[in-house]
């Protein structure tokens, strides 16, 4: 793997910042969609920004992940690709769904610029809301745990994804937005690796390439360090995650178990409304055809003895569950946006781990590889045949 | 507005009678909301029972009809034309299973009343939210196209032209003919195939309805039994559209690649040759080995590539005989053996053409294996023992295979390839000569291999189903439950487009949404099952519909 090496000035985000500026001026893209801390309060918002100067209070790899980047883009390209050439500067997760989004039709890749930036995982955002300027701290703190010599801690003290982050991002085992991280940027950012004050410039395919090449950035030093690196936390992270989801496993096993895991949702469905792949145009759940007249649902409790209203919120969970599993990319975005802390993130990136297996389909991966339900294949699923 | 439905439960004479209790049935029903009448009959489907029902659905002013009778399979049809007859909108009416699902599996003659009694009532449920339906009828063009002008495609296109339609025949190749007019001889009766072919050619040729286009091929087929359109290439730069009703795919067959196989010695030593190379020296009138000396010992070799392909051609057997013949008329003394792992000869005359043949000093070896040296075949025979045959001459009899483009125009006309690569006939024993595609058929080899009667016979049993169901000046019946797609639910994601196999939806790039073509549309439901967004649904199969049906089936 070869690659391009950028030194840090200040920070992390200081010499993306300035290759951001670089690529307006030399007309490599026209605008470039970031995220950016919002004026008042703390938050941080998708900003499309044209003019190079705004550049400055962008922040390319913010501890928080309000919107999934994927929605983001969704929003500008739904109709079409767009005429001017953008890049976009996302978490892998945030490719991923982008490229997911793209075979649905809901995301035009073509003009986009996609820039993928190693992960360290993102704060979950109750936790960051409570006390900014210390989450922030710890975020920063977990950033430089892929340096550690430029960590005031101790060496080893912080771990990427470690507790403090997401539940979500603590077992994501696809960090990277390389091959290795299944995901299909045009271009990737590495942190990890750098033992010096620098970042690595990845380029995945030819766009990636020809934008260094216009930009006089040399790509030939070897990136050993960084995929050492990515390795190495990859597979924590892969064994963490088994340990999880063999945890997880019992808790969900059965209709009891998820009646009793879903028991605390008020059916805001603020887990649809934040996930990228949930894109109806209105949901089944919310049509006229999960509205009953009253003496089905006294025919209901009748049966049952009693009925939970408001009605169906286990039916909304794995409807939805069916509806967008082959593409669940496990950013962890429902889960921050549920007001009842359930492990909706958890549980259904468990089930789409495993529902995407039987397919041998890795969401994101690569825009040209059919969804599953699309292919009709003969000779297959015969355990279901009866 | 309440709607006035009327049940009526079938006896089925003592099929329905004798386990289910139809008076508790009634009982029950009776009392159900919405119900204005019910009632029993001991055979629904009889004249007197088609009069009752129509007389009291006319009687009671129904809105809604509810038959508990047999499979919608037997009889949906025939209460929909009484629905129709009795003037209410057939597609008002539901025929619920109570003998299939109900009576002839339940024993127990109580569960299998109460059962009724809840299809019956999931029935109820679902007839209000049935919809008026309209019929729909398109022109239709009677004009046929015909792909492959061999022997299938050449009678196909003969009798299919009779004056009020034309036949537009595209031939690959720059002549009529096939492969039938690269063979020397017919059997059994060893007549000049060159005669049959060019008679069948010139009759072709002289038809005025006939229109042939040779060095041609088909770029693109679009639409569907009744209105195709199809784009076809002459020559090297000539476009043209054709519109038609049907389309007959006669494409023939290749032989099996014998590079493949390099036991069989072919490329590699002199005097090998293929059955069809070996036809060509008999066209030509002699049979001679490369230095130009007759040979004195012939060995043929049968099966060849049958392993591989995974099949018996079928007719390799009876045209190897045929060979012995060639070799025995024209070189009497020389020395000719059949080389089979099994021997295939059924027909009527075929097996007197077998013993003729092998009264005339023909050897027929049975092997094992078998491989070609110089000037000798060396085989295993079945109880493993290793011989050598010394010959001067080889021929072999590859396997047939679909011919090269198979695959492009299967998927050009939304048909699938069956085993063996060959096209999929409808059903291998009911339907074979039509596909999946209503309005594509196909005839000879293109659908497996076989001889030239069966072709024929194929051929002619294409032209039988054209010319019975598309009949110049008759309208075509559309298919009413089609599928339709929401505008205000597509998200456009263009999944639907992806699994409809008949090319009924469109994308609309205005609306970005989903359109179906309900002339193409077939109502298969694919697209429903597709849809993420639950855009697509079929007609008289509504989410609705079967919602509230399989709710109270459940209840």
């Amino acid at each position: 793997m070869k690659g391009a090496i950028l030194k840090v000035t200040e920070n992390v985000a200081n010499p993306i910042i300035n290759f951001l500026e670089k690529g307006l001026d030399k007309k490599c893209f026209d605008a470039v969609l970031i995220p950016v801390k919002v004026p008042v309060g703390n938050s941080f918002a998708w900003v499309l920004i044209q003019n190079k100067s705004l550049l400055e209070d962008a922040n390319p790899l913010p501890p928080v992940m309000p919107v999934q980047g994927a929605k983001a883009l969704s929003s500008i390209t739904r109709m079409g690709k767009t005429n001017k050439k953008i890049a976009a500067i996302m978490r892998p997760c945030e490719v991923r769904a982008a490229v997911e989004l793209s075979k649905l039709e809901q995301v035009n890749l073509e003009n986009i610029f996609l820039i993928s930036i190693d992960c360290p995982g993102v704060l979950p955002l109750k936790d960051y809301l409570e006390r900014p300027e210390e989450a922030m701290d710890k975020f920063n703190e977990i950033l430089l745990g892929a340096c550690p010599e430029r960590s005031r801690r101790a060496q080893n003290d912080i771990e990427w994804g470690n507790e403090s982050t997401r539940p979500a991002c603590q077992v994501c085992d696809k960090f990277v937005g390389t091959d290795l991280g299944f995901c299909q940027s045009d271009l990737h950012i590495g942190i990890l690796g750098t033992k010096d004050k620098n970042i690595f410039l990845i380029p995945n395919n030819e766009k990636g390439k020809s934008i260094l090449n216009k930009m006089d950035i040399e790509a030939e030093k070897s990136m050993d360090n960084w995929e050492k690196k990515a390795k190495e936390l990859m597979e924590v992270r892969k064994k963490k995650k088994k340990e999880v989801q063999e945890r997880l496993k019992f808790k969900v096993m059965g209709i009891d178990n998820l009646l009793d895991v879903f028991s605390n949702c008020i059916n805001c469905h603020n887990c649809r409304s934040a996930c990228p792949i949930c894109y109806c145009r209105q949901c089944y759940f919310e049509s006229e055809k999960m509205k009953l007249p009253s003496d089905d649902y006294l025919m209901r409790a009748k049966s049952k003895g009693a009925l939970r209203f408001l009605p169906d919120t286990l039916l909304f969970h794995l409807g939805r569950m069916t509806h967008m599993s082959l593409s669940c990319v496990g950013c962890g975005a429902c889960e921050d946006a549920c007001p009842m802390s359930i492990d909706v993130a958890q549980i259904f990136s468990f089930v789409a781990d495993n529902s995407q297996g039987l397919f041998n389909y890795i969401p994101g991966k690569n825009a040209e590889e059919p969804l599953s339900l699309r292919i009709y294949k003969e000779d297959e699923f015969h355990e279901v045949e009866t | 507005m309440v709607e006035k439905i009327g049940v009526y439960v079938c006896e089925c004479g003592p099929n329905i009678a004798d386990n289910v209790d139809i008076d508790k049935v009634m009982e029950t029903i009776s009392s159900l909301p919405g119900v204005e009448v019910v009632e029993r009959h001991k055979l629904l489907c009889s004249q007197n029972g088609k009069k009752f029902l129509k007389e009291s659905i006319q009687e009671h002013g129904l809105t809604r009809i509810v038959v508990a009778a047999c499979s919608p399979k037997q009889h949906e049809v025939t209460f929909m034309k009484v629905c129709e007859e009795a003037g209410i909108n057939p597609y008002l009416f539901q025929l619920t299973n109570i003998r299939e699902q109900c009576a002839w599996i339940i024993t127990d003659k109580e569960l299998a009343t109460e059962r009724a009694i809840r299809y019956i009532r999931a029935a109820l449920r679902r007839v209000p939210f049935h919809r008026d339906l309209a019929k729909k009828e398109i022109e239709t063009n009677p004009d046929v196209l015909v792909i492959g002008g061999g022997i299938a495609g050449m009678e196909a296109s003969l009798l299919l032209a009779g004056g009020d339609r034309k036949i537009y025949l595209i031939e690959k190749t720059d002549v009529l003919g096939g492969k039938v007019k690269e063979l020397d001889k017919l059997l059994p009766r060893m007549e000049s195939s060159l005669n049959i072919i060019s008679q069948k050619i010139q009759e072709v040729e002289q038809s005025e309805d006939i229109k042939v286009y040779t060095k041609s091929e088909v770029e693109e087929v679009l639409g569907f039994l009744g209105n195709f359109v199809v784009k076809v290439k002459i020559g090297e730069n000539k476009e043209l559209e054709l519109r038609v009703g049907a389309i007959v795919v006669a494409t023939g067959f290749s032989m099996f690649d014998l590079k493949q196989l390099p036991r069989y010695g072919y490329g590699q030593y002199d005097n090998v040759y293929t059955a069809l190379e070996f036809e060509k020296m008999n066209i030509d009138g002699k049979i001679l080995l490369k230095d130009g000396k007759p040979p004195k010992s012939i060995g043929i070799i049968h099966c060849v590539g049958r392993e591989e392909r995974g099949y018996c051609s079928g007719v390799c057997c009876m045209y190897c005989l045929k060979f012995a013949n060639y070799i025995k008329s024209k070189l009497p003394d020389a020395d000719v053996s059949e080389f089979y792992q099994e021997l295939s000869i059924p027909g009527k005359a075929h097996q007197k053409f077998y013993e003729d043949t092998k009264a005339k000093g023909v050897n027929f070896i049975r092997y094992d294996e078998v491989e070609v040296m110089d000037k000798g075949i060396k085989y295993k025979t079945e109880s493993g023992e290793e011989k050598t045959s010394s010959v001067d001459m080889v021929v072999l009899a590859p396997a047939i295979e679909p011919s090269g483009d198979t695959g492009k125009l299967a998927e050009m006309l939304r048909v699938s390839q069956g085993d063996g690569g060959f096209f999929q006939e409808e059903h291998p024993k009911l339907a074979p000569v039509s596909t999946s595609m209503e309005g594509i058929f196909i005839a000879g080899c293109t659908q497996g291999p076989k001889n030239i009667p069966e072709s024929i016979v194929q051929a002619q049993a294409v032209a039988g189903r054209i010319l019975s169901s598309l009949i110049p000046g008759k309208k075509l019946e559309l298919e009413v439950k089609t599928s339709e797609i929401s505008e205000a639910l597509c998200i456009g994601c263009q999944t639907c487009l992806e699994v409809c196999t008949y090319g009924a939806i469109y994308f609309d790039e205005m609306k970005r949404v989903s359109v179906v073509n309900e002339v193409l549309c077939r109502g298969c439901g694919n697209c429903v099952g597709s849809c993420p967004s639950g855009a697509a649904s079929v007609k008289h199969f509504t989410t609705t519909q079967l919602h509230q049906e399989v709710v109270e089936a459940l209840r």
